[in-house]
């Protein structure tokens, strides 16, 4: 065998490295979401390196069953300004708790910088990050190059703010079942879910159960009824 | 096993139910500590009982329904673990520990001064029953809580220790376990034990120690036996070193090596310090400069010396052990026990045994000046905790350092993970607590006592659930504010609500009152509240209570 200085080796190494790097599509580079979402993403999946906006009246929520699938499958989660985050919730629509770390907004009073490098820090280290915070656009275009470049997710729930999002995904306030006038209790949610995006070339539109009767996100699997022929928005259980 | 060092021979103090030692139950007093619900340590009358380690705290309690149930706190089992092994550390040196309640140091020069080694091993269990606290010792024979094993490697002086502290327990006597130095007798010793020794002083993984019960090797003699690259081939790394701790052969890890001595990291302190949290905080700074410098060269610590020093010279110094290696986490938690177990002892010599240097065996007199962390034995650091399917995995020992860095960028106060917690609303089943309170790397702070609190709200939880209520006004159809009396009767049917001030929102579908009568027996935290939730007319799904007539908006679904 061929020997020589650890510095020649390595300097033959380097150039075979470009040949043999395998080439990766955009397909192959998909984190999980939970199967019923699958048909509202494009290629059924968050695409590492983007970014995801929620937005309507159920954000949170929606932002939650996004990532639940990644985090089940073994992603680190990072939430960050979502102080309020109900934490049995997350983890009825099947986020792993112990992959779960929340960092809360500090004062703004030191500038946009060591803020900035908290976000950095998270895009290096987490498959997922969950934002709901402003900021600045010189910070956004910083941290958009980095998430393609780490391979991360930016999940950007509420107004989006200077974030181009590669998916928009736009919830309605839902319709609730299970509660009636002084019986029953929430049971499960109907919400219609639309999908917009650079990638996808019409928007797409899906019913879910978020949160369905356990808390997961499921399927409807009854056709849809016309918005004006649906059928009155509570049952009486009592 | 030929070209390979033999073993030293070494000696294993163990004592199995320390945690109840260390919560000063006396030994006469059915009691238990519980973690997680399971059974971790109990007394000699609750073992008499027969409670086991490992019963559920139901299945305990009705095999002893006296049984006393005390809470798990490492921290305190490893303050007075620190506190009880002092006096043996003056007559023995380089004495290390792996857990509180796990003592391990070499055994030939001690065995030497004390006239042989079972002499030495009775004196080492008297030193120690001195030492514990009066109520613990006065109880009974305080010496048969304790196993002490003695032979060639820590493997089998730690299954030793474990067949002696049953013999103890049994006989209410020490009764010390010794082989024969040697490989032959060591193998002949180890070959009828099951192989589930394998998992439980072994520390191997409970699926090869199934795995080979399922394949009919159910003694480590019958393991022993095998071709060595055989069992290499077919169980791989972790099959390999079992089949060479069975045969009675080195237990150390390959690659074990004494630290270079230049790595160290020191921390003087100018002004003396006296409390304990700003030296675990320096602490925290010298483990993970430390981790730094051993992982730039791809080498993790797994034995460890922990120096302290006083202005007045006075000294605590300690070895801790740990065969997967140190984490900067674990070492921070070692460097608090010591510490805690140093400074809290009082400052008068009365336990201290005559002939001991005055001032060691007490707590410190002065402050601290000086804290020394030294690698004493490091090897390749060779990534065995990372798993590919299942375990810990590269992911989780990224995300594991950006937290670190996170934490140090905005402070550990503002980095938070959940914990566990229980309780009847929906922000009481998870609590977030800052990072540095939990080791990230053990994945305890999820499992509570799974209780089944009645009362509480089921499935589907509130996605945001509010730090602060929001004051609300609900009405009725005739505009006065809805009451709940004593008995849950409503006032009037709840017609629309205005949260915080705002307009009104008709309300279209309701449900409750639940009523909530917390904490009856303590004035001060006592609550007595209605839950109602609310849909209004824009589609919102409500959570709010009611508590002394005033509306609040806890959570929204």
């Amino acid at each position: 065998m061929e020997r020589g200085s650890l510095h020649e080796r390595r300097e033959r190494l380097s150039k075979l490295v470009p040949k043999i790097a395998p080439v990766t599509f955009a397909r192959d580079r998909v984190l999980p979401v939970t199967a019923s979402l699958e048909p509202l993403l494009p290629e059924a999946g968050l695409i590492r390196g983007s970014i995801v906006g929620c937005q309507g009246p159920t954000a949170l929520s929606v932002a939650l069953a996004l990532v639940a699938g990644a985090s089940a499958a073994g992603s680190w989660v990072a939430v960050v300004g979502i102080p309020s985050l109900g934490l049995r919730a997350a983890s009825e629509v099947g986020i792993a708790l112990d992959r779960l770390v929340m960092v809360a907004e500090p004062a703004r009073d030191a500038g946009e910088e060591p803020w900035t490098n908290v976000l950095s820090a998270l895009i290096d280290g987490f498959d997922l990050v969950v934002l709901r915070a402003d900021v600045r656009a010189a910070t956004a275009r910083r941290l958009q190059s980095r998430l393609q470049a780490r391979g991360a997710v930016l999940v950007v729930v509420g107004d989006p703010g200077p974030f181009s999002c590669d998916v928009t995904v736009t919830c309605g306030p839902g319709t609730w079942e299970g509660l009636g006038h002084g019986s029953g209790r929430l049971v499960q949610r109907r919400l219609a879910l639309t999908a917009n995006g650079r990638r996808l070339p019409r928007e797409r539109r899906l019913e879910v159960w978020l949160p369905g009767p356990d808390g997961l996100v499921a399927a409807v699997t009854t056709p849809t009824a016309m918005p004006d022929e649906r059928p009155a928005a509570f049952r009486r259980t009592g | 096993m030929p070209g390979l060092a033999r073993p030293p021979r070494l000696v294993v103090v163990q004592c199995p139910d320390w945690s109840v030692v260390a919560a000063g139950a006396p030994a006469a007093e059915p009691a238990a500590v519980l973690h997680a619900n399971r059974v971790l340590a109990r007394t000699a009358a609750a073992a008499a009982a027969g409670v086991r380690q490992g019963h559920r705290r139901r299945e305990a309690q009705r095999i002893c329904p006296e049984l006393r149930i005390i809470d798990h706190d490492p921290a305190r089992d490893g303050r007075e673990f620190e506190a009880a092994v002092r006096t043996v550390r003056e007559m023995v040196p380089r004495l290390e520990t792996t857990e509180p309640g796990l003592l391990t140091f070499p055994a030939k020069g001690p065995a030497r001064y004390f006239g042989g080694e079972h002499a030495m091993a009775l004196r080492v269990a008297e030193l120690i029953a001195t030492s514990l606290p009066a109520a613990v010792a006065a109880a009974g024979s305080a010496t048969s809580m304790f196993g002490i094993g003695i032979a060639d490697g820590r493997f089998t002086a730690g299954v030793a220790a474990h067949d002696s502290a049953r013999h103890s327990a049994r006989r209410c006597d020490q009764q010390p376990t010794i082989v024969d130095p040697g490989l032959e007798a060591t193998r002949a010793y180890l070959a009828p034990l099951s192989v589930a020794t394998l998992r439980d002083v072994g520390g191997l993984s409970a699926e090869l120690v199934d795995l080979l019960h399922r394949l009919g090797l159910r003694t480590l003699g019958g393991l022993a036996a095998l071709p060595a690259p055989d069992v290499l081939a077919r169980f791989g790394p972790a099959g390999a070193f079992a089949h060479r701790i069975a045969g009675g052969g080195d237990d150390r890890p390959p690659g074990t090596a004494e630290a270079p001595p230049e790595l160290c990291a020191a921390c003087t302190f100018d002004e003396p310090v006296v409390l304990l949290d700003p030296l675990v905080f320096a602490a925290k700074q010298l483990a993970h400069e430390l981790h730094a410098q051993l992982a730039a060269n791809g080498r993790v610590c797994t034995r460890l010396a922990v120096l302290a020093e006083t202005e007045c010279g006075e000294r605590s110094e300690h070895l801790w052990y740990r065969p997967n290696g140190l984490s900067a986490a674990a070492i921070v938690e070692r460097v608090r026990w010591q510490l805690d177990g140093w400074i809290r002892r009082p400052g008068s010599g009365t336990r201290s045994s005559p002939g001991s240097s005055p001032g060691s065996s007490t707590g410190p007199g002065s402050g601290i000046v000086l804290l020394r962390l030294t690698p004493d034995e490091v090897r390749a650091d060779d990534g065995s905790q990372l798993g590919f399917w299942g375990g810990r995995s590269v992911a989780d020992e990224w995300a594991v350092r950006t937290v670190a860095r996170v934490a140090g960028l905005v402070g550990d106060e503002h980095v938070l993970v959940p914990v566990r917690h229980g309780g009847r609303s929906p922000g009481d089943a998870y609590r977030w607590v800052p990072v540095d309170r939990v080791d990230l790397e053990a994945d305890q702070r999820l499992q509570g006592v799974e209780a089944p609190w009645p009362g509480q709200l089921p499935a589907p939880s509130p996605a945001t659930v509010l730090a602060e209520p929001l004051p609300a006004e609900v009405i009725g159809a005739t505009g006065d504010v809805v009451r709940v009396n004593g008995r849950g009767q409503l006032s009037a049917v709840p017609d629309s609500v205005a949260v915080n001030g705002r307009e009104h929102t008709p309300i279209t579908g309701w449900a409750g009152p639940w009523p909530l009568d917390e904490r009856w027996w303590d004035p001060p935290t006592h609550r007595r509240v209605a839950r109602f939730q609310f849909v209004t007319e824009r589609g919102a799904a409500l959570l709010a209570v009611v508590e002394n007539q005033q509306w609040w908006i806890t959570a929204i679904y």
